[in-house]
């Protein structure tokens, strides 16, 4: 067993992992990034398209661009990485925290740290989270690990192609597949609305021809060793009309239907988890309920935006250096999802400072007005033009906008919080 | 077929709108993305990119191109594939293989006081 001290292991190297490492290795903290793949980048390098850094670097970037912008810093910066190392547990010490990991080369590593940072990304929903009658022939997989098996691999899964659901990852493979020669059937998308963006419908779907069948639910998988067809019937008030039932033949089936933050590690570390975002519940610190503990990324909440995710990083990084160097803690209200807020990240704020939110609305609406009270009293206000649960609202409440009698109140008996709504 | 002079582009919001509205009416351009054939099983792709946006209509005749072709290991990213097509450059978007990540001791400052820890990379 090889035994490690430094002040803060990031679990991930991916584009979270790798801004958070950054910043506190520019705080002057000693860093440690352990990646379960045999080299940094995360996900970011099977996005070979374009549409990456708009935020961060004005400028538009493929997936694998990106990374580099991160990875060459990291190889200069004196962070430690630890690659093809699987993190298999976070345990608690007297002094901080312990993470054992699993290298290929190493055997077995412990690493002694007082704070682990968790950027393990998301995983994708599959056929078991949606249940798709019929049977289970070979030729069923997330759209994401076509995306690798095509961009990394170099392997094509399939001819014809059906695309269930219309997230942005299935519209950008409904284009990749075509641009290496398959045929894709059609998208079939539960909603009345594409999930994805409308340069996506435009670019990857509309620019092939590639038929968008809103509204309409896949009803039953058909094929014995392979996937031969699949039926699609229309909704009616959430129920499929089974006689308006069509068959659409292919040989593949991609699902686009949700990430969900990827937390087993975090659970068995006794990490408690905010059930609207299935990721950790996180103070104004980023700091989970777990002390030493911190979250970013889409481990956290599953953003749409990488620019958001270096953001966000680079705030629990700073955050996370100032709890390395002892800092105080300030008093934080509690922040709870109002009306038509599916969720909202943080889940606490610190009325001292300035707090960056990101929410997740549950509808899709023109002409919003975007709420924030404390117990009941307005507090600030802001105009949306548009809002819908694909598109994530990233909004800033200043400091100082927090009511001094809200603040002496903290910790509160009465169940004082701040609550964000859209309205 | 619409014509320059017969395209009006309305809700726009910025001037950029109106070129663009026009553009993508008579002859839509799109950045076209994919990946070529190595010599490397361990990296059999390598992704790239056009460093401008290209017509849609050219966009197959390039993939042609890049199909026929098989690039050699190493390549930089920025590193130039095809120097013109339809006015753009083809360009690597990723380094490949991957920088070597150097070992604590190399890394300097604060971690050379570690430096008898070994480095935490498995060999290639």
């Amino acid at each position: 067993m090889t035994d490690r001290t430094v002040d803060a292991v990031v679990v991930g190297g991916g584009s979270a992992g790798l801004s958070a490492a950054l910043r506190l290795r520019e705080a002057g903290a000693s860093v440690a990034i352990i990646e379960r793949e045999p080299y940094l980048g995360g996900i970011l390098l099977q996005c070979i398209h374009s549409g990456f850094g708009l935020h961060e670097f004005g400028e538009d970037l493929t997936g694998p661009e990106y990374a580099e912008r991160f990875i060459r810093p990291a190889l200069e910066s004196g962070i430690e990485i630890c690659l093809d190392a699987t993190v298999t547990e976070i345990g608690e010490e007297p002094d901080g925290r312990s993470v054992i990991a699993l290298s290929r080369s190493l055997g077995v590593i412990r690493f002694a740290a007082r704070v682990v940072v968790l950027a393990m990304g998301c995983r994708e929903r599959n056929r078991g989270n949606i249940a798709i009658a019929g049977t289970r022939p070979a030729g069923v997989l997330t759209a994401g690990l076509a995306q690798r098996l095509v961009n990394i691999e170099g392997c094509v899964p399939g001819r014809n192609v059906v695309i269930i659901g219309s997230g942005d990852i299935g519209l950008i493979m409904a284009r990749r597949l075509t641009l290496v020669g398959c045929t894709v059937r059609g998208v079939v998308e539960i909603q009345d609305y594409p999930s994805g963006s409308a340069r996506n419908i435009a670019q990857c779907l509309n620019d092939y021809s590639i038929p968008l069948h809103l509204g309409h639910v896949v009803t039953r998988i058909e094929g014995k060793d392979r996937v031969e067809a699949v039926r699609v019937a229309p909704l009616d008030a959430g129920r499929p009309e089974t006689g308006r039932e069509f068959r659409i033949p292919c040989d593949t089936v991609l699902l686009s239907v949700g990430l969900i933050p990827e937390n087993e590690l975090s659970r068995a570390a006794g990490v408690p988890i905010n059930e609207g975002t299935a990721g950790p519940w996180v103070d104004a610190d980023m700091m989970t309920g777990a002390r030493g503990i911190f979250a970013c990324g889409n481990v956290l909440h599953v953003h749409d935006l990488v620019d958001f995710v270096t953001e966000e990083a680079r705030r629990c990084a700073d955050r996370a250096a100032v709890f390395l160097k002892g800092g105080a803690r300030e008093p934080m209200l509690p922040v709870n999802a109002g009306a038509n807020v599916r969720s909202i990240v943080p889940n606490a704020c610190a009325p001292g400072r300035q707090n960056v939110f990101y929410l997740r609305p549950l509808v899709v609406k023109n002409d919003v007005r975007l709420e924030v009270s404390v117990g009941g009293q307005e507090i600030s206000r802001k105009r949306l033009a548009h809002v819908q649960p694909s598109e994530m609202i990233r909004f800033t409440l200043e400091s100082g906008s927090i009511p001094p009698a809200a603040v002496r109140n903290i910790p509160s008996e009465s169940g004082t919080a701040v609550e964000v709504s859209l309205r | 077929m619409a014509r320059a002079g017969e395209v009006k582009v309305t809700g726009n919001r910025c001037s950029r709108g109106e070129t663009y509205g026009k553009e993508e009416v008579l002859a839509p351009r799109r950045i076209l993305t994919a990946v070529v054939p190595t010599d490397s099983p361990r990296f059999p792709c390598a992704p790239v990119r056009t460093d401008r946006a290209i017509g849609r209509a050219v966009v197959p005749q390039l993939l042609r191109e890049l199909y026929a072709r098989r690039v050699s290991l190493p390549v930089r990213q920025g590193q130039v594939f095809i120097e013109d097509f339809d006015g753009a450059r083809v360009v690597f978007t990723r380094t490949l293989p991957p920088d070597e990540i150097p070992s604590v001791g190399e890394a300097g400052t604060e971690a050379e006081r570690e430096d008898e820890i070994p480095r935490l990379q498995k060999a290639p």
